[in-house]
């Protein structure tokens, strides 16, 4: 499999302290990758070294195919990217920022600066200094500027920070059409779930500088659907009851002794009747659901504290 | 590299500087003018020049206001342009083109060192014909002791101009060392003292070994501001 960026075993450290550690993140061509995490869990300074802003302590990062070094220059050509909160020179206009912008990335399209600005819904506040905006209306102006000369991968953190619900939705539409119309590459990082939950194909979830799990929205979708756990003597025999008396298809057969049901329409009694019927005694059964919450509280360990 | 520099100038604002020197040029004028026309150099109670032996002449008091001047001008210059884009964050913004780093801040150097000499050898021209035009009219208590038409005047103005410029690259270097606009205007003011300042009969002004030694401080300077950069990780 060929990925549009991968770290491979990154780790950053500074004074002493490991911000980031061993993490190896695979990012496909064209989908919105989500890195999740609790706030200081290490995202920015991933992202940070993903930009050639922090080098690496050890590890590397490969973008394009190539290995980022200090000097990837024209790497950097094909990126846009907005971390942290987002830096103009203020006493300028937002539009100038944005013609400033294009002329150092020798970005000279016509109408693009205009484009860009259309798309965020910034045409009327374009002639404005960037000094008065309001920290909604910079955001914004941020994401007009990494996607104003057309990057192949787009990185982002925290996009919807400052954004009111309308922003945040307007957002999310932009991205997915950016990401399937324009095939561009998006990775945007978040702490809060339902952001990330409603935009990205896959997520990265990074907690203490750690990469905890790296997961398809379909997969973590599976993982944390609701199911019935059954815990019999026979499972080949259970299932042939399952299918035969119960008409219950959707299930799995995990190892000897135990059956997911994914079925929930049935009651977990008249599935332990109807087996006992047929001599096949029920060890255990219970329902067991995870939200997409608490799955993300346990593999970041947050549970617990 | 050019471009870069205009963009420099651009997104600085330098139409602001340019009233700034143009404001500096006019008081130092003015101030000029009242020393050399109208009796503020002379003693109240003698009427005669009130001067140390030597200091007759015309050309220190241009050469010595400038100067101080435009070293704290070029040092406030440079603290602007480069070590507040560091506190600001613009300059992460910076490194975030594809564009080598040591270029970019060559770039913001040049921009500023470029503006202040060219400031500074523009004022000093200003003053110099401004008293040669008044002394046509009026009467000078001190001596022109300056040739116009002199190629020697121009290249001395030039090669003087310049090392007062540099100068400030040191105040830069300590600037970016503290990263405190703060600390390059004084380290810029310090250095005005003790280029421009005398203890008692001592004096380093128009010292060539000790200028030329600044410069190459200088130098130096802009060369271990630049050494790392593309390495460095921007906090």
């Amino acid at each position: 499999m060929s990925y549009i960026l991968q770290t491979i075993h990154l780790t950053k450290t500074m004074d002493g302290r490991e911000l980031v550690s061993d993490v190896s993140i695979h990012v496909r061509k064209g989908e919105i990758y989500g890195l999740l995490g609790p706030n200081g869990a290490g995202k920015t300074t991933l992202m940070k070294m993903i930009t050639n802003l922090w080098k690496p302590s050890s590890g590397s990062i490969e973008i394009f195919g190539e290995t980022l070094t200090p000097s990837s220059y024209e790497v950097l050509k094909r990126m846009g990217s907005m971390i942290e909160i987002p830096i103009f020179f203020e006493h300028m206009s937002g539009e100038e920022n944005l013609k400033l912008h294009c002329e150092y990335m020798g970005y000279y399209k016509q109408d693009a600066v205009e484009e860009a600005l259309a798309m965020l819904n910034l045409n009327t506040a374009a002639g404005k200094p960037v000094k008065s905006y309001s920290l909604g209306m910079k955001q914004r102006l941020g994401i007009a500027r990494a996607i104003l000369c057309r990057p192949e991968l787009l990185i982002l953190d925290e996009p919807a920070n400052g954004l009111d619900p309308v922003g945040m939705k307007q957002i999310r539409d932009l991205f997915h059409t950016l990401s399937t119309k324009y095939d561009i590459t998006i990775i945007l990082s978040s702490h809060i779930l339902s952001e990330i939950e409603t935009i990205a194909d896959t997520i990265g979830v990074i907690s203490h500088g750690t990469l905890k799990e790296e997961i398809s929205i379909k997969e973590l979708s599976d993982i944390t659907t609701a199911y019935i756990e059954l815990s019999v003597a026979h499972t080949k025999k259970a299932a042939y009851l399952l299918s035969d008396k119960l008409n219950i298809n959707n299930f799995k057969i995990m190892d000897e002794h135990n059956i997911r049901i994914y079925e929930l329409g049935v009651s977990t009694h008249e599935i332990a009747r109807i087996l006992a019927l047929n001599d096949e005694p029920v060890n255990s059964i219970f329902k067991k659901s995870e939200t997409l919450e608490d799955h993300f509280l346990k593999i970041t360990g947050e549970a617990e504290r | 590299m050019i471009k870069l520099i205009k963009l420099e100038w651009k997104k600085n604002n330098i139409n602001k500087y340019m009233i700034r020197a143009l404001i500096l040029a006019a008081a130092l004028c003015l101030f000029l003018f009242g020393l050399t026309f109208f009796g503020m150099a002379l003693d109240p109670d003698t009427g005669k020049l009130d001067a140390p032996p030597g200091y007759d002449i015309v050309s220190p008091f241009i050469e010595f206001l400038s100067n101080i001047s435009y070293i704290c001008f070029s040092g406030a210059m440079l603290a602007t342009f480069i070590v507040s884009a560091y506190k600001n964050k613009t300059m992460t913004l910076m490194f975030s083109y594809p564009i080598k780093r040591q270029k970019i801040l060559l770039a913001q150097m040049i921009a500023a060192w470029s503006f202040s000499f060219l400031a500074l050898v523009l004022t000093k021209l200003f003053l110099y014909f401004s008293i040669q035009i008044g002394s046509r009219y009026m009467n000078s208590v001190f001596q022109l002791d300056y040739n116009l038409k002199s190629a020697e005047f121009y290249l001395h103005l030039l090669m003087n101009s310049a090392v007062m410029v540099s100068i400030s690259f040191v105040a830069l270097y300590i600037g970016l060392k503290m990263r405190s606009s703060k600390a390059t205007i004084i380290a810029s003011v310090i250095l005005m003292f003790l280029t421009q300042g005398s203890i008692g009969d001592f004096s380093l002004v128009g010292n060539a070994v000790m200028y030329g030694a600044l410069l190459a401080v200088s130098l130096l300077f802009v060369v271990l501001s630049l050494c790392r950069a593309e390495t460095r990780d921007l906090m």
